[in-house]
């Protein structure tokens, strides 16, 4: 099936909407075959999701609304909903409802009633509610709603056709809640003022106290009309949401016959995961898991595309092409391309974990664990696993932050995130402290990630005073444990990664191949080159921090690309770049196929290897041979130590930073590079200083 | 009439109001938790909070400091 290049050529718009935790990503998804999309809302760091496909001779578009538990904007995807349905009349809205939660779910679905849109109930996860003992009388529902009500197992792409069938038939509900007539006859004299499809919903919302946007006669009705009912002695408030309550309620039970009990595996699932004694131990276990996981994963594929690299290389040098335009091919074309690559491996498996996290339930159970550690901070307890993510690689980190509600909250996070040693900078530290601190480098590694870990919640508690809270507070559902199908992972986590290709793929090749031009221009020796003269100017501003060899200055400039480009770099300056040795065309496609098959069966061994005990040893360090003794001519160890402190702290990647941006903007970005900066030029001064 | 944080492990209770910040009250309340509505107490969470409630089948977490505004009968 052909995806639809231009989702704004489609002839149908549809769109989903739902609670949380309803199965309205599997349901799109379901529908969608392949053609998902995974970007941002424009402007806002929600996750915008839209799927294209046919239908008959037609095409039809359906964007994935962010959850909403109601249509008062109480959260940014919440208004975002609001107003994305406010925007433009959809061809029919998808209302995703979770059977085994009506009387909670009916209440959003009243308020879609209200809009007036073409509706289409899909009564999802009936499989669940049916094994807890649920017997659900569908026609009943459909009855008193006034719109076809279709039942669909999403995991299990039941039901998608008669969905499909009924958004094209889908008419607005004739069901009208009845209000307290107080509230009526407002509704009634505001309505004709309000120039909207929707304006018996917007002249409710208006009334309760939502922001809705009115024209001038109109907002001062509405002024009067308030004042009229507050000296009737009736809420407004109170009156509508609880009429819609009320009648959610009502419904509810005449469609189940039974009330719905606690789902069974998630009962006896947290009576272990939130145990009070084991319930620690065992996410502490959880999270080293998905630790393991990721980098056992996709440590034998980022070596394999560093090995394709270097064929590439190799078949470059045995062009006859001059060697400067060589050069940049092999080290600025490829080797860009590669850098991004190199990331892909590490995105994909760490999305892969979150996404497993989120659709299972267990990223909800462990906000819960260690909530309480997080209120310390001011954050609730869903900030936890992007900051532990950030010790991983700081990019999806960011992504991650997505999870929490409030932008605030978000931003304060993501601040802190960049401060996480990430695996790139352990490469750093591991050579520096086999060379300086040989007896103590566990020690000097282990203080190193503490004092990231430090600056970090000092920052996201410095930036609580500076932003508002949240308003909204920390209550959220716990939703019951599902086995996530495997192909909703997967294809979230690798429209997540393709879309951090996209977005991030042209600043870091940008980045290396000006990295390129400072190091091989004007060409010769590299101590001519524009990368020594810019480095010599960097060596005297770091001169406080006892750094004074211009190369080891200059090697921070390329560690802006990825973090452990340091050490390539710092190898190239004092020992000179090896020549690339020209490579035959078959050797290096044996090279390629035997690299490709020991990435596969490496992959295969980390099976068995997710499950062994934790070693607290320090991995070997890896530099070109004769770098670490140049390294300990040319400095001191209180240079060394502020060297690692400021390697810690600096701005951080190309990656991180574009992650930064797309998801709160420009400004937010440059901020946390020149912060970090600061940060780490006050601190390595201060290590410079400590008596070693 | 009690406050929600009185509940003990398993009682049940009925909402009566939802009290606390606009804003707050009116998410908890979208949650499922407004008056008219069953609730359980599950459970604490081991560092001592937040606390876990049952609102018809559906399991919410909420800070104690948060769950003392909703007023409880019977």
């Amino acid at each position: 099936m052909a995806c639809l290049a231009d989702p704004a050529s489609a002839d149908l718009r549809f769109v989903a909407v739902g609670n949380p935790n309803t199965g309205k990503t599997t349901l799109v998804n379901a529908l969608s075959g392949s053609c998902l999309r995974i970007g941002n809302w424009p402007g806002t760091t929600v996750e915008r999701v839209e799927t294209c496909f046919p239908v008959g001779d037609r095409h039809a578009c359906l964007v994935d609304l962010p959850g909403a538990y109601s249509l008062a904007a109480g959260t940014a995807e919440e208004r975002l909903t609001r107003d994305e349905l406010l925007a433009a009349r959809p061809d029919a809205v998808v209302d995703v409802v979770d059977a085994s939660n009506l009387e909670r779910n009916l209440y959003l679905t009243l308020e879609l009633a209200e809009l007036g849109y073409p509706l289409v109930v899909a009564l999802n996860l009936l499989d669940e509610a049916r094994a807890r003992g649920l017997d659900l009388r569908l026609e009943v529902l459909e009855e008193r709603l006034g719109v076809p009500v279709v039942a669909t197992v999403a995991v299990r792409e039941q039901g998608m056709e008669g969905l499909v069938a009924a958004a094209l038939q889908a008419r607005p509900a004739t069901l009208r809640l009845d209000y307290p007539e107080s509230i009526e006859n407002a509704v009634a004299r505001l309505e004709p003022l309000i120039q909207h499809p929707s304006r018996r919903w917007m002249a409710l919302a208006a009334l309760s106290g939502e922001p809705i946007a009115l024209d001038e006669p109109a907002s001062r009705l509405l002024e009067t009309l308030k004042v009229e009912l507050v000296s009737l002695g009736v809420d407004p408030f109170l009156g509508i949401v609880g009429t819609r309550y009320q009648a959610a309620r009502e419904i509810a039970a005449s469609v189940q016959a039974t009330r719905p009990g606690v789902h069974r595996l998630t009962e006896t699932l947290d009576r272990w995961f939130l145990h009070p004694w084991l319930g620690i131990p065992l996410f502490l276990v959880g999270m080293l898991l998905v630790f393991r996981f990721t980098f056992q994963f996709s440590d034998p594929w980022v070596g394999w595309l560093g090995q394709v690299q270097e064929v590439l290389g190799g078949w470059i040098a045995a062009l006859p092409l001059p060697g400067l335009l060589a050069s940049f091919l092999a080290d600025g074309l490829v080797g860009g391309i590669g850098t991004v690559l190199a990331f892909t491996p590490v995105l994909f498996f760490l999305f892969l974990a979150l996404s497993f996290l989120e659709a299972s339930g267990f990223l909800a159970r462990s906000a819960f664990l260690v909530d309480r550690l997080m209120k310390a901070m001011g954050l609730p307890g869903r900030a936890f696993i992007p900051m532990i993510l950030g010790f991983g690689c700081n990019v999806p980190a960011i992504s991650a932050t997505r999870t929490m509600e409030s932008f605030s909250d978000r931003l304060r996070v993501a601040m802190a995130v960049p401060f996480a040693a990430c695996s790139a900078r352990l490469a750093v530290f591991t050579l520096f402290t086999s060379v300086f601190f040989p007896q103590h480098a566990a020690v000097v590694v282990f203080s190193l990630y503490l004092l990231g870990l430090l600056v970090g919640m000092l920052t996201a508690l410095a930036l609580g005073r500076l932003t508002p809270p949240s308003q909204a507070g920390s209550a959220m559902e716990l939703p019951p444990y599902r086995i996530p199908t495997w192909k909703v992972v997967w294809r979230q986590a690798s429209a997540r990664t393709w879309s951090f290709v996209e977005g991030v793929g042209g600043a870091i090749l940008v980045s290396v191949a000006a990295v390129w031009v400072l190091l091989n221009l004007p060409p010769g020796d590299i101590s001519q080159s524009f990368y020594a003269r810019l480095s010599m100017g960097l060596a005297w501003l770091l001169g406080p921090l006892e750094i004074h060899d211009w190369r080891l200055a200059g090697a921070l400039l390329p560690g802006f690309v990825a973090k452990e480009v340091v050490i390539g770099t710092l190898g190239v300056s004092y020992l000179q770049a090896d020549p690339v040795a020209p490579m035959g065309l078959v050797e290096g496609l044996h090279e390629i196929t035997s690299g490709l098959a020991g990435a596969l069966w490496a992959t295969l061994q980390a099976f068995p290897a997710l499950l062994g005990l934790p070693g607290i040893h320090l991995p070997p360090p890896e530099a070109p041979e004769g770098l670490p003794a140049a390294l300990s001519q040319s400095m001191t160890r209180s240079g060394a130590l502020a060297y690692l402190v400021f390697v810690l702290l600096y701005t951080p990647c190309v990656g991180t930073l574009m992650a930064l941006r797309l998801e709160f903007g420009r400004r937010w970005a440059a901020l946390s590079a020149v912060y970090q900066l600061l940060v780490a030029y006050a601190l390595a001064f201060l290590a410079a200083r400590l008596p070693l | 009439m009690r406050c929600l944080t009185e509940l003990a492990m398993n009682e049940e209770a009925l909402v009566h109001s939802v009290g606390g910040p606009h804003l707050r009250a009116r998410r908890i309340m979208s949650l499922g938790l407004s008056p008219g509505a069953r609730v359980r107490m599950v459970r604490r969470a081991p560092l001592g909070d937040p606390l876990e409630f049952d609102v018809s089948g559906c399991l919410l977490m909420l800070r104690s400091e948060e769950a003392a505004g909703i007023v409880v009968e019977g």
